[in-house]
């Protein structure tokens, strides 16, 4: 900041068309000025952004071409929302002392803060026009612009930090974790692999850029190397969740769930606060055929967070699996309680009910009635009706039911096979017989044109 | 909040099942059945590479604009990130693309227009168009020598404010595969012009030399060949996508049972929005108009369906497209063409219902 004191007053100085001239000798301009500056900093020290913005303005009249009014101007103008006011002002400070950084930098800060991408664009083009190796400033925007969400922009500015030679080791993570997210996945291998092996960095770091390289060769289909970088990212820091979560991925993606589940076991051993582990946990231990271990943790975690949807369906296929239907019908009522709009929630309650021995015909009906006010046209609402109305011997309404469903999806062999049995049952042979070879005739040939 | 999302930082998606690089050219298509919606997801894009796939790095990267202007520019991709973008929701098709075929694709594609970049680099007034060159090199024919791909484009179409050099598509960067880390796009142009992994644009004066067009053979390729009567052939280099639409569903001898069903496709051309799309369900006899799944824009291709009520027997279904510019698909190929490109005549579907 100390620059701005630098500011040049000019012996005559040219008056902005709103400043009223002033008949104050150079020492007592630069007295006033200074007192102005100090009381323009209180005002912005106790969050008096207009009345700041009021001194820095007068400032700007006695010294129109001191920077640091113009600047101390912008940053209180932005700070009362005053963007267009702010943006000038920091663009003069820019024009008065080119040698700054700090003005543009704080141009760029305004413009995001005021939502404009096109001139946050031209902001961070006039920073690569002034200072393009100026790399701290480069990786400095990159953090921020990241921190906001503009990963294109913060991936702009760290690749220009990168080519300005700014080499710092989180700098370089960021570029790497940036590059894997836009897909220049060698480059995030390069700059990862890189850190991985130099002395002197902190184990986090480290733990980063293995993780990063894990995830870019996961991209890039080399899943072995993917697993070697991402073991030796846990090793470094096995506090930090997610490299579990991207090595337990990894392997679920493979269908590698029992190992998938042993990564999260020892990820939640020493990470035993975290809920982040227990859906991928729970889910994992489902598919690697662990149901009663799965089935804890997914209460657990339904326990803390009993909006997680998957959950409850998870429980609901460990439940059918173990051969528990009135807990896998419980456990999805409880989904329908919490989230009485969540999708086809009644389809599944009544397939789970007429899974039940005997199946309790009525209120299946009853579930699907609430099925069809939320989806009136469900093909598998009414082929379910249809087949309650089958097992209860009401054939007409199972025939009409099930052409319903016919109807709106056509091309699903199940229906006409329920249709066909239930022509059979009214002793309608030729329909039954139309029905099962239509049945056939759709039915899909494998690897075979349709 | 997803898994993945909880990975690293916040926000970007990562782009997972790339095939890997160094291989043999690329010639990738889906069927159209698998598109939802408007969109294609950048996993089911077209590719048809005629060169393999490079590697290339952000650290080296560069794109140089020279040739006929003033200031010769060499931009990285932090300067094309940082430019002024535009965004548009586009079709591109493949020149070859067969009729009924899936060389096709619709996207929204985000970068910078050409016309500000040759601004920036301050363009011969008598520039009259451009090369454009990509990082892929190979033997376009057997004899020429190894070169970059590239493609000619007039200075009127590089002016159009939608022709861009893209670096996103959905929203995403581009997949390696569709030209990462930019390539160009000409809207309503087909897609040989759209040069991926784009490294150079060379302003060309008139009569300007493009060495590397001609010498690798591009200039005997994307033309429109017309037999015209007295045994001469006429020649022109392909541009603008012509008027076509395809049935996404039903597939081509399928076996359909009886009742209603929905076909359903795409239609798309390069001269205005589509203005209507009909269905025969009779080989072409007699048509019916089929629903579009929205107001069609210029450039995009628009989404339609029709309800039919397949009695058993068998059907030849078919689909034509008109467009703004009043152009309607051909039933047939011209017999006069004698090039392989440009196939939009309406392509026969037949289904057995019973």
């Amino acid at each position: 900041m100390k620059i701005f004191w630098l500011a040049v007053f000019a012996a005559a100085p040219v008056f902005a068309a709103e400043c009223a001239p002033s008949k104050l000798g150079p020492q007592e301009s630069l007295a006033k000025f200074q007192e102005l500056d100090r009381e323009a900093q209180a005002a912005m020290d106790r969050g008096q952004f207009a009345a700041a913005a009021a001194r820095y303005r007068e400032a700007t009249c006695l010294a129109p071409k001191a920077a640091r009014a113009f600047y101390g101007l912008g940053v209180a103008e932005a700070a009362s929302g005053h963007y267009p006011a702010a943006r000038q002002a920091l663009e003069k400070a820019a024009a008065l002392l080119p040698s700054s950084n700090l003005p543009l930098a704080m141009l760029v800060r305004v413009n995001v803060s005021a939502g404009d991408a096109d001139k946050t664009k031209q902001a961070l083009r006039a920073v690569a026009r002034h200072f393009p190796k100026d790399g701290e400033l480069h990786a400095t925007l990159a953090r921020f612009l990241a921190e906001n969400k503009l990963l294109d922009l913060a991936l702009a500015e760290s690749l220009r930090a990168a080519q300005a030679g700014e080499s710092g080791p989180e700098a370089a993570v960021a570029l790497a974790v940036l590059e894997n997210n836009v897909g220049a996945y060698e480059d995030a291998i390069r700059h990862a692999a890189a850190l991985e092996g130099q002395p002197g960095l902190s184990d986090a770091v480290k733990a980063s850029a293995a993780g990063v390289a894990g995830l870019s060769y996961e991209s890039l289909g080399e899943r072995e190397a993917a697993i070697q970088h991402l073991r030796l990212a846990i090793r470094l820091a096995p506090l930090a969740e997610n490299s579990y979560l991207a090595l337990a991925d990894l392997y679920e993606k493979a269908q590698r769930f029992k190992e998938a589940a042993e990564v999260l076991e020892q990820a939640r051993s020493r990470l035993p606060d975290t809920h982040n582990l227990l859906l991928p946990l729970g889910n994992n231990l489902i598919w690697a055929e662990q149901l009663q271990a799965g089935v804890e943790v997914l209460r657990e975690l339904l326990r803390k967070a009993p909006d997680t949807s998957e959950a409850y369906l998870r429980l609901a296929e460990a439940y059918r699996k173990m051969g528990r239907t009135e807990q896998e019908v419980q456990v999805l009522r409880d989904l329908a309680r919490r989230q009485p709009t969540y999708p086809m929630v009644h389809v599944l309650i009544a397939q789970a009910m007429l899974r039940t021995d005997p199946p309790d015909y009525p209120h299946v009906l009853e579930e699907l009635a609430w099925a069809e006010k939320a989806a009136p046209a469900d093909a598998d609402l009414f082929y379910l009706r249809g087949k309650v109305y089958a097992g209860t011997n009401r054939y007409p309404e199972a025939v009409t039911a099930l052409r319903r469903a016919i109807e709106l999806r056509p091309m699903e062999p199940s229906y006409y096979y329920q249709l066909g049995l239930v022509y059979r049952k009214l002793g309608q042979s030729a329909l039954a017989r139309e029905t099962l070879a239509r049945m056939e005739y759709i039915k899909p040939v494998p690897n075979g044109p349709r | 909040m997803t898994r993945r999302s909880l990975l690293l930082l916040p926000g970007a998606a990562v782009l997972l099942g790339q095939a890997p690089r160094g291989g043999d050219p690329q010639n990738l298509s889906f069927p159209l059945e698998a598109i939802e919606g408007g969109i294609t997801p950048p996993d089911l894009f077209f590719v048809r590479d005629h060169f393999s796939e490079p590697g290339l790095s952000l650290d080296s990267w560069k794109l140089r604009i020279e040739g006929r202007v003033r200031r010769p520019l060499e931009l990285s991709l932090a300067d094309l990130l940082e430019a002024p973008t535009r965004k548009l929701e586009a079709v591109l098709e493949c020149a070859g693309n067969v009729a009924g075929g899936s060389a096709v694709s619709n996207g929204v594609w985000e970068g910078v227009p050409i016309a500000h970049l040759l601004d920036e680099a301050g363009t011969d007034r008598e520039a009259e168009g451009v090369l454009l060159e990509g990082a892929d090199t190979g033997r376009l024919m057997q004899n020429s020598p190894r070169l970059p791909y590239c493609q000619l484009v007039t200075m009127a179409k590089c002016r159009q404010p939608e022709s861009m050099v893209a670096f996103k598509l959905n929203d995403r960067f581009l997949p390696r595969r569709n030209g990462f880390p930019a390539r160009a796009f000409f809207p309503g142009w087909y897609g040989m012009d759209a040069v991926k992994w784009l490294t150079r644009i060379v302003v060309l004066g008139p009569g300007g030399a493009p060495n590397n067009f001609q010498a690798s053979g591009m200039e005997q390729v994307y033309n429109r060949v017309t037999a015209e009567p007295g045994g001469q052939r006429k020649i022109v280099r392909l541009s603008e996508i012509q008027v076509k639409s395809a049935i996404a569903w039903p597939a081509d001898k399928m076996k359909l049972p009886a009742g209603r069903h929905l076909v359903r496709g795409f239609a798309w051309t390069g001269g205005g929005p589509v203005r209507r799309v009909e269905v025969s369900t009779e080989g072409g006899r007699t048509w019916t108009a089929a629903q579009l799944a929205g107001i069609p824009k210029p450039l995009s291709w628009v989404a339609w369906r029709y309800s039919w009520n397949a009695s058993p027997g068998d059907h030849v279904l078919m689909s034509r497209a008109t467009d703004g510019a009043g152009r309607t698909q051909p039933l047939t190929r011209d017999p006069a063409r004698k090039d392989g490109y440009e196939l939009n005549f309406c392509l026969p579907v037949r289904c057995e219902v019973r």
